[in-house]
């Protein structure tokens, strides 16, 4: 009785914590007709508790299952329950009556609620007074237990169901339990297997909350799901690996042979409308733990008993449904498996068959059921049709092309000469190459992997040589006599060249060597690879009628197992198939090999047992850097093996530290227990980054004194242990983050940094340039910076517009600054946070500082070497020339302003040709710069010095000048175009 | 022109400060053969301008004729002393041989000197010594003329070149002496091996005192024609860490804020420093995962905008340690060191700098909790 009121109690909080929970006004809006059935509901209930606790009394396995029910009886606490309802009703009927969907038509639904109602009474009655009951009947008494109190539930709302809002309540209903159950229970179960998915689509609000249940293997068994929207505590692969494991089926998208939409909020999408459309029953994700939890085994026996029951039905469809392709191998076998397809099962049949098949229990089951016609072939019948087609007419096409053979081209796959089969490992590329070659009584002459490939000698290509190579284009060239002896038996042979991508360093042009067979061959070949795209296949492609390979459906596959699991009298259900199928990841022979493997140890195998094996298979595929990110920091990452952790830390042993390092402050550490100051996971932070610390410091020895063998610890030091400390949940930051992980910050900052680091380097090699200062790097940003940058952008503030430009001007000269090291300047002293430096600044004038600069930029020699470019010379050369410097000063430039004031005057006439001469000019002022920098040429003054230096070098003096002359020239035409 | 250029004495004759250092080094070079020098001392010190006023004395005007080049090098290397940078470079694994490898140095160079910043090469720093050091070091001087029968290598930054470089270095000093002098310029000595010292005669460039600097100032301001108020130089030369070219800089920015100087004017910090110190308030005010991701990106700022990570932490250490109780400044003094220590260990120096902030906040977060509950 206690158990109960305290379950009252918490039906009362959670109509509390949805009524204090604002966030769907839909919940809200249906509280109030929710307060109001309550009272009814308590009117029925104690009753019930009287009920159960006389159960309780008589029989302790009856009171599991009561208390069970009592889970799933008060949960129901609105409108949830009406879709539920038909779930619970369905299952019995599908397990007793027989596998056909009856499916209940919503209007019988409610009759059935009255007529019910007699029959549970009487079975309540009938499981009190059977004290000892046969286990099965105590399974099927408990199932109706859980049946009856949800009708009684049922009777109550019927008198409400036109009330509440179906869709409000129903969320409500969800929620409120979620609440409820975190209280209890804290984070304890849930996450198992969750990957991070990358989608658009929500973490689901009370992800790991609940207790997920686990209910006996098949008490889904013959129903299909559709999943909709985020659920309420399942992350949607959770969902999927919860319902295949007790039998149900998933699938993408809703038909009429759907039995549920799993949704937990109508976000009416496609799914949900067209559910409504064909009627399908919405089912909460509480209403499925329930659906799970109501079929909760009382006894290990019983489980045992209705596990081999529903097996058989569960394969029950399967035979008959499909035509089984396979007949035509050995009639008896396939006789037996009718058998036990139609799950007759006599009780002679299994030992016959075990003896038969003790025979062959040394062959692998890859051989024993290889296809045996090309129809056996699993998919891609299309494509062995075309190879078939190919085959067939090749003779026609090509051997006896004197009469017609180039005339006929008019299908595609007649005119090539060989066939490249391509797709993923073991889907049957060579087993239909062979099979189609048999069929059409072609000799087969495979080349394999095994098989040295390289160049055919081509001085014995005639002869004969020990060489693989050498008998293949003799084999190739030769079949011209055979077929024109045209003898009685008449051998067609046909090469198969099998694993062509893996032609490798030791088969040295063998591609090319193929290619020349190709062109000469008077037989068929066959060339199979794994990837078409591959680079060295390239050529070959073009000489090959290309057949593409598709991975067979999960179904397909599915269904093939299940023919062989027959014939090997292995008891497995279609799901756990396709679980496997899905896992292998369209690998038949992987498949079959898992099989093979699994049978030697048990004779039945269920979904658990396949996810268990293959849990480590999947483990080999590619993992991204942030999916194993996603993995160590896992809330369950501590419980990885170490092995485990290096393998995920290896996956990319340069990108997983970069991205742990970035999110490891992220995590809210799951081993620090209560921590309320925080304290604790500052202190696991400050260890994980020291431990990020190790790891660079381990990077820097691995790389720089290629001490590769520390690659381990280094990623022990940068991933495994930082993961280890903080593992745990993920908390976003900042707002308005996505709570995933980042991509490493390190890489983009480091980067700009690098730039910045040139870009300062520029501006330093200009301001050394200038002779003014000695100065170096660091000390340019450090110390220099400040000052120039408010000596450039003070005046512009602070003076008139003319006189802070041309004192800018000045200033930038006497430094020799660019306009890009201008940039340079105002980029890197900009902080986030702190004003821009160029705040204030008008733009008109900041374009007039630009317009000057470019106007002065005719008259300033060049200071910096990488501002040349040589005449005749696109690009500026990649190694910088050395700059010479003249002194401001002195000599040039008032020679230079001389010169442009003459040539101002003298252009004022013959502006036109100048005009026309810069127009056939493409780049007038880079030319000018280039001339010029060609006039000065290397030499430097200093400006003590500078008139002796003058006196030394007046050839080259005058060279500058004239050519500054020139320079300024132009460039006044320039302007005056302007 | 800035101060700094413009009253930067030219001659030995001319120094103010370090006037002793200048005499005997006008000394050495007039009356003996110059030995290596190895100069050494804080930033700020004066340590570049007596080595350009001690070219002058040796070479006269002719060492102010500089020119800069910027040049690729290419050096071969034989192959198994490959050494690879950064991880997306593609690890070539092929026979032993030599390959070439682009240097890319920047020189500023006259007849009679050659100064180059061979650490800025970073870890191939050793092929610039084993080479392109070797080589400039083999010829001599074209300028036979000279009274001098030697050049002078100006190696700039010594102490962040690799060990490896030093090692290289100590042989190519005794080789070519008789063709070529080295003067050596860094921070700190401690960091140049024992080697390299040596063989050096070592120079000591202190830093200048607060009166030194202030004596500057004035020297400065009257040259100027400004009134400097004896205040505002003395809080300038306070404010300047004892380095005259950040207390020169420091008072001109004065100038351009405001001229004529009041005694309590603000002495405007560098923009960095003043960055640095945000994040010192930052971090004293909370310790949390949260702040320090904000933290994290502050670093980054300033480490973007080429501040060195050394500087960054250094003064990230004296912001924290003046908000701090005394009984913490010896513990988080130890582990600034030893952050820093592990930084230039390391490579990527962020990690470190935020290791030491994740430490301090850790350390600090339990002192509050358990100093004030």
């Amino acid at each position: 009785m206690s158990d109960i009121r305290k379950w009252f109690m918490k039906q009362h909080d959670k109509g509390n914590g949805n009524a204090s929970k604002p966030e769907k006004p839909a919940v809200a809006a249906s509280q109030p007709a929710n307060k109001s059935t309550p009272p009814a509901k308590e009117s029925g209930k104690p009753m019930h508790g009287a009920q159960e606790s006389s159960g309780r009394k008589k029989t302790g396995k009856v009171a599991a299952a009561t208390t069970l029910e009592s889970n799933t009886k008060h949960k129901p606490n609105n409108g949830s329950n009406i879709d539920r309802s038909p779930a619970k009703r369905k299952n019995p009927v599908d397990s007793e009556e027989s596998h056909d969907n009856v499916k209940p038509p919503s209007a019988k639904r409610t009759h059935k609620g009255d007529d019910d109602d007699d029959f549970v009474l009487s079975s309540e009655r009938k499981d009190s007074v059977d004290e000892v009951s046969p286990p099965k009947k105590l399974k099927s008494g408990s199932g109706r237990v859980g049946k009856k109190s949800i009708d009684v539930d049922e009777d109550v709302e019927l008198d409400q169901v036109e009330s509440p809002v179906k869709a409000g309540g129903r969320g409500g209903g969800g929620r409120g339990r979620g609440a409820a159950a975190a209280g209890g229970r804290g984070r304890g179960g849930g996450g198992r297997g969750a990957f991070m998915n990358f989608g658009e689509r929500k973490d689901p609000p009370h992800k790991g909350e609940k207790e997920v249940p686990a209910g006996s293997p098949d008490c889904l068994a013959g129903l299909t799901f559709v999943i909709s929207g985020t659920l309420d505590s399942l992350e949607r692969e959770e969902a999927e690996d919860l319902i295949k494991r007790h039998g149900g089926r998933v699938t993408g998208s809703v038909s009429k042979k759907t039995s549920y939409l799993l949704a937990d909020e109508d976000i009416g999408g496609r799914k949900s409308s067209k559910a409504k459309e064909l009627g399908t029953s919405f089912l909460t994700e509480d209403g499925l733990f329930d659906l799970i939890r109501a079929s909760k085994p009382a006894t290990a026996t019983v489980q045992e008993v209705s596990k081999k029951k529903s097996l058989e039905k569960a394969n029950y469809p399967q035979p008959k449904s499909s035509p089984i392709k396979g007949e035509v191998k050995d009639d008896g076998k396939s006789l037996i498996r009718k058998c036990v397809g139609k799950g007759l099962l006599p009780a002679a049949s299994p030992t016959k068959q075990k003896s038969q098949t003790n025979i062959h229990d040394s062959l692998m089951w890859t051989e024993k059921y290889k296809p045996k016609v090309p129809n056996d072939i699993i998919g891609n019948q299309s494509l062995v049709k075309q190879l078939h087609d190919w085959l067939a007419n090749w003779n026609k096409e090509f051997l006896h092309t004197g009469q017609k053979g180039k005339v006929k081209k008019q299908n595609d796959s007649g005119s090539k000469k060989a066939v490249l089969l391509s797709g993923s490992p073991g889907i049957g590329k060579s087993t239909s190459a062979k099979l189609v070659s048999q069929m059409l009584g072609f000799q087969i002459v495979e080349v394999n992997a095994s098989d040295n490939r390289g160049k055919a000698d081509a001085k014995i290509m005639r002869g004969i040589g020990g060489n693989t190579s050498n008998s293949i284009k003799e084999l190739v060239s030769n079949e011209s006599l055979s077929s024109n002896m045209d003898c009685a038996k008449h051998t067609k042979s046909v090469l198969v060249m099998d694993e062509v991508d893996g032609m490798s360093a030791g088969d040295r042009g063998g591609v090319a060597d193929l290619i020349a067979s190709i062109k000469i061959s008077k037989i068929p070949i066959i060339c199979i690879c794994n990837d078409r795209y591959s680079q060295k296949l390239k050529s070959l492609v073009n000489y090959c009628l290309l057949l593409n390979f598709r991975k067979p459906t999960k179904q397909q596959m599915a269904k093939r197992l299940m023919q062989v699991a027959t014939a090997e009298v292995l008891k497995v259900n279609e799901i756990a198939l396709e679980e496997l199928a899905d896992r292998v990841n369209g690998d038949m022979r992987m498949a079959l090999n898992q099989l093979q493997y699994m049978s030697v140890s048990q004779s039945v195998i269920n979904y658990d047992d396949i996810r268990a094996r293959l849990a480590s298979s999947s483990k080999d595929e590619d993992i991204s850097p942030f999916s194993a990110v996603d993995k160590l920091f896992h809330f369950n990452g501590g419980k990885l093996r170490m092995d485990e952790r290096i393998d995920l830390s290896m996956s990319d042993p340069d990108l997983v530290p970069l991205i742990i390092q970035e999110n490891y402050i992220n995590y809210r550490p799951s081993t620090v227990g209560r921590d309320d100051s925080g304290v604790k996971r500052m202190n696991l932070i400050a260890r994980a980054a020291e431990s990020v610390g190790d790891g660079d410091i381990v990077n820097v020895q691995i790389r720089r004194y290629r001490q590769w063998q520390l690659s381990q610890v280094g990623c022990l030091a940068s991933s495994i242990i930082p993961a280890a400390l903080m593992h745990g949940h993920r908390e976003a930051l900042t707002a308005g983050e996505r709570n995933f992980n980042r991509f490493g910050g390190w890489l983009g900052k480091n980067s700009t940094m690098g730039k910045n680091l040139r870009l300062l380097e520029d501006l330093h090699v200009h301001v050394l340039a200038s002779r003014e200062t000695i100065i170096d790097r660091v000390t340019v940003r450090t110390d220099l910076f400040s000052l120039l940058l408010k000596q450039l952008t003070n005046p512009l503030r602070e003076l008139s517009k003319d006189v802070a430009v041309q004192k800018v001007v000045d200033f930038m000269d006497a430094y020799s600054l660019s306009q890009e090291d201008f940039d340079t300047i105002v980029e890197l002293s900009k902080f986030q946070g702190h004003p821009n430096p160029l705040d204030g600044i008008q733009p008109a004038v900041k374009a007039a500082l630009t317009k000057a600069y470019k106007q002065g930029s005719s008259s300033r020699v060049v200071r910096a070497a990488d501002l040349i470019t040589l005449p005749g010379m696109k690009k500026a050369p990649k190694k910088r020339i050395a700059a010479m410097l003249e002194p401001v000063e002195d000599g040039l430039p008032v020679v230079n302003d001389d010169a442009l004031a003459e040539s101002e005057k003298e252009n004022s006439s013959d502006a036109e040709d100048q005009d026309a001469d810069i127009n056939g000019d493409k780049k007038p002022q880079m030319d000018v710069q280039s001339s010029k920098s060609k006039g000065i040429h290397v030499e430097l003054d200093l400006k003590s010095t500078g008139n002796s230096k003058e006196k030394k070098t007046p050839a080259s003096k005058s060279k500058a000048s004239q050519s500054a002359g020139k320079g300024g020239r132009s460039s006044g035409a320039t302007k005056r175009k302007r | 022109m800035l101060w700094v250029d413009k009253y930067r004495p030219k001659t030995l004759d001319k120094m103010i400060v370090h006037q002793e250092i200048a005499m005997n080094l006008k000394k050495l070079v007039s009356e003996h053969d110059c030995p290596h020098l190895l100069f050494y001392g804080p930033p700020g010190a004066g340590k570049k301008t007596l080595i350009m006023a001690l070219l002058k004395q040796m070479f006269g005007p002719g060492a102010e004729k500089v020119k800069i080049e910027n040049k690729i090098w290419k050096v071969d290397v034989s192959f198994c002393s490959h050494v690879s940078s950064f991880y997306w470079l593609i690890f070539q694994i092929g026979l032993a041989g030599t390959r070439t490898l682009d240097l890319e140095l920047t020189t500023l160079s006259s007849t009679h000197h050659v100064e180059l910043n061979p650490s800025d090469a970073g870890f191939q720093d050793r092929y610039i010594v084993q080479e392109i050091i070797k080589e400039m070091a083999k010829s001599r001087p074209i300028d036979t003329k000279g009274k001098k029968g030697f050049k002078v290598l100006v190696l700039n930054e010594v102490d962040k070149l690799s060990r490896e470089a030093q090692h290289s270095l100590r042989r190519t000093m005794e080789k070519y002496s008789a063709s070529c002098r080295l003067i050596l310029c860094c921070n700190s000595s401690s960091k140049v091996t024992e080697a390299v010292r040596s063989r050096c005669l070592n120079v000591r460039v202190n830093a200048p005192t607060e009166e030194q600097i202030i004596r500057v100032l004035e020297f400065i301001g009257k040259k100027e024609g400004l009134s400097l108020p004896t205040g505002l130089g003395s809080r300038i030369a306070a404010q300047s860490n004892r380095s005259l070219r950040r207390a020169i800089l420091s008072f001109e920015t004065c100038r351009v804020q405001q001229y004529p100087f009041t005694e309590n004017q603000a002495v405007p910090p560098m923009d960095w420093e003043q960055y640095v110190s945000e994040i010192a308030i930052d971090i004293v005010q909370e310790q949390s995962p949260k702040r320090l991701f904000l933290v994290r990106g502050k670093l980054y700022e300033l480490l973007v905008n080429c501040i060195p990570p050394e500087i960054v932490l250094k003064k990230l250490l004296s912001e924290l340690l003046k908000k701090l109780d005394s009984e913490l400044k010896h513990e988080v003094c130890h582990w600034a060191a030893y952050y820093e220590h592990r930084m230039r260990m390391g490579q990527k120096a962020i990690f470190h700098i935020e290791a030491f902030v994740a430490k301090f906040m850790s350390i600090y977060k339990q002192f509050l909790i358990e100093t004030f509950g």
